[in-house]
């Protein structure tokens, strides 16, 4: 599952926006030809991808956070941010 | 566009219910190309282009019903000299701005002023792989500008969509036209076969793909879009011709889209005119949430009291919600009829008539200099 780099840096990929929907007052992803309604988590995991955090980091705000344990955290993250990275949603720097 | 739109939405679609997530801005008929499956109507309404001012408030009027993104298209919306301050109105409003394009006439500077304005994304449309060919289908010599835009595009940062509509005559190419894709950088390619509306239902018999020749493209998309998975989007529209079920046509009508035309008409579909009898309202006379809620045209077939037999007991009915209304029209001569794409249809031998019509050997292409007499190019008003 985690064929992700713990040290890179996840971001919005070009063109990709998040927004609260302003009449919903849901968090929702936009981007070119679509969008996608995003649930409390999904919400929280990519607010903090900047491109400033690591993976790593971003896991370890969210074991506190939610008070979960770290291979619960990282199996989600990691399947959210890849499923996103396969729409050109997400992309990683170093 | 709306394909992609609405497969990347799959999942909302018993979520939500009547409210306009995507505004298509038509906003002008004119275009430099002159391509023959061009969905625009085969005949023009009459009245005046809608005003800067008048667009300004057609998006905010959507964005409090609403609308979360905007398609700026036409036609060639580069041929509106306000386009900048469109593109400022929209983004103000709050709108997800995406610029719908042939791509002549995008300069670098008016480019960067785009950008500037708040547009978030472009898609460009591509008729080919190949140049020559490229350019007999849009009947001008475009293909060189659109590769150099494309390199423009992506430098400036924005998010590249690739379009290219399908036909006999270029889909053998797909390949290619994936490798050219991925070439300029492109995030999404949308593979689109003709819709046969317009221009495009006119010329039906020389656009049409044979059955191998889809299967094949199938197949080249099935491992493309693995190889490229995470690298590019890639997106098939099938021709629904060779389907046994119709397209949930723009998800529902009146359900999730609304399109403003260039003078002003408001449509749940760009195609929506080519039915016979509808009257559409306007933005110059009655508010767009008037008219998105309470209008005749959207409430039509809305729900599932318009239904005939089969579609009325069809447990598909809240899927495919009876397929097009414009293709039933077209097709049958009757808006009310099933789509005669879904095999249950009353007049499916009218489609599969036509179907078995067309040459089942691919032979030589439509765009071969000596046929090009059986092709209706479609002319465009200036703007």
């Amino acid at each position: 599952m985690t064929s992700l780099d713990q040290q890179s840096r996840p971001t919005l990929a070009r063109g990709v926006r998040l927004r609260l929907d302003p009449i919903t007052g849901e968090p929702v992803l936009l981007f070119p030809e679509g969008f996608l309604p995003l649930d409390d988590i999904m919400h929280d995991i990519l607010r903090r991808c900047t491109g400033e955090a690591t993976l790593e980091s971003i896991i370890s705000t969210l074991v506190e956070e939610y008070e979960i344990d770290h291979g619960t955290a990282e199996a989600d993250v990691c399947e959210c941010l890849l499923h996103l990275q396969q729409r050109i949603l997400i992309s990683f720097s170093k | 566009m709306f394909a992609a739109f609405a497969a990347a939405n799959t999942n909302l679609l018993f979520q939500v219910n009547y409210r306009p997530y995507m505004l298509l801005a038509e906003l002008t008929y004119g275009c430099p190309l002159h391509c023959p499956y061009c969905s625009n109507p085969v005949e023009f309404p009459g009245g005046r282009q809608l005003s800067t001012e008048e667009w300004r408030r057609v998006f905010h009027e959507g964005a409090e019903l609403g609308v979360l993104h905007a398609g700026l298209s036409g036609g060639e919306p580069l041929l509106r000299a306000d386009l900048v301050e469109l593109v400022a109105a929209a983004h103000e409003a709050g709108l997800y701005t995406n610029l719908i394009t042939s791509a002549v006439g995008l300069q670098p500077r008016r480019a960067a002023q785009l950008r500037e304005a708040g547009l978030d994304s472009i898609q460009i449309s591509f008729q080919s792989h190949q140049a020559g060919l490229a350019d007999k289908i849009a009947g001008k010599a475009a293909h060189a500008i659109k590769l150099k835009a494309a390199e423009m595009v992506r430098e400036l940062g924005f998010p590249l969509t690739v379009n290219v509509v399908l036909h006999r005559s270029n889909i053998d190419g797909i390949e290619p036209i994936i490798l050219l894709a991925e070439s300029l950088g492109a995030e999404r390619l949308e593979l689109a076969n003709t819709q046969f509306y317009g221009w495009a239902f006119k010329n039906r018999g020389a656009l049409l793909p044979t059955r191998d020749q889809i299967n094949l493209a199938l197949e080249v998309v099935a491992a493309q879009k693995s190889r490229l998975l995470g690298v590019m989007d890639i997106l098939f529209v099938t021709p629904d011709y060779y389907s046994e079920r119709p397209k949930p046509c723009m998800n529902g009508w009146g359900r999730q889209f609304l399109t403003v035309n260039p003078v002003g008409d408001v449509l749940p579909c760009p195609t929506a005119s080519a039915i016979p009898g509808m009257r559409f309202e306007n933005v110059r006379q009655r508010p767009l949430g008037w008219i998105w809620a309470d209008s005749e045209s959207f409430n039509r077939f809305r729900g599932a009291d318009w239904m005939p037999v089969p579609c009325r007991d069809c447990s598909f009915r809240e899927i495919d919600f009876g397929g097009c209304r414009c293709q039933a029209a077209l097709i049958t001569g009757d808006p009310n009829a099933t789509d005669p794409a879904c095999s249950l249809a009353l007049h499916r031998d009218k489609l599969k008539s036509f179907v078995d019509s067309i040459p089942q050997n691919r032979g030589e292409s439509p765009f071969a200099e000596k046929d090009l007499r059986f092709i209706s190019f479609r002319q465009n008003p200036s703007p």
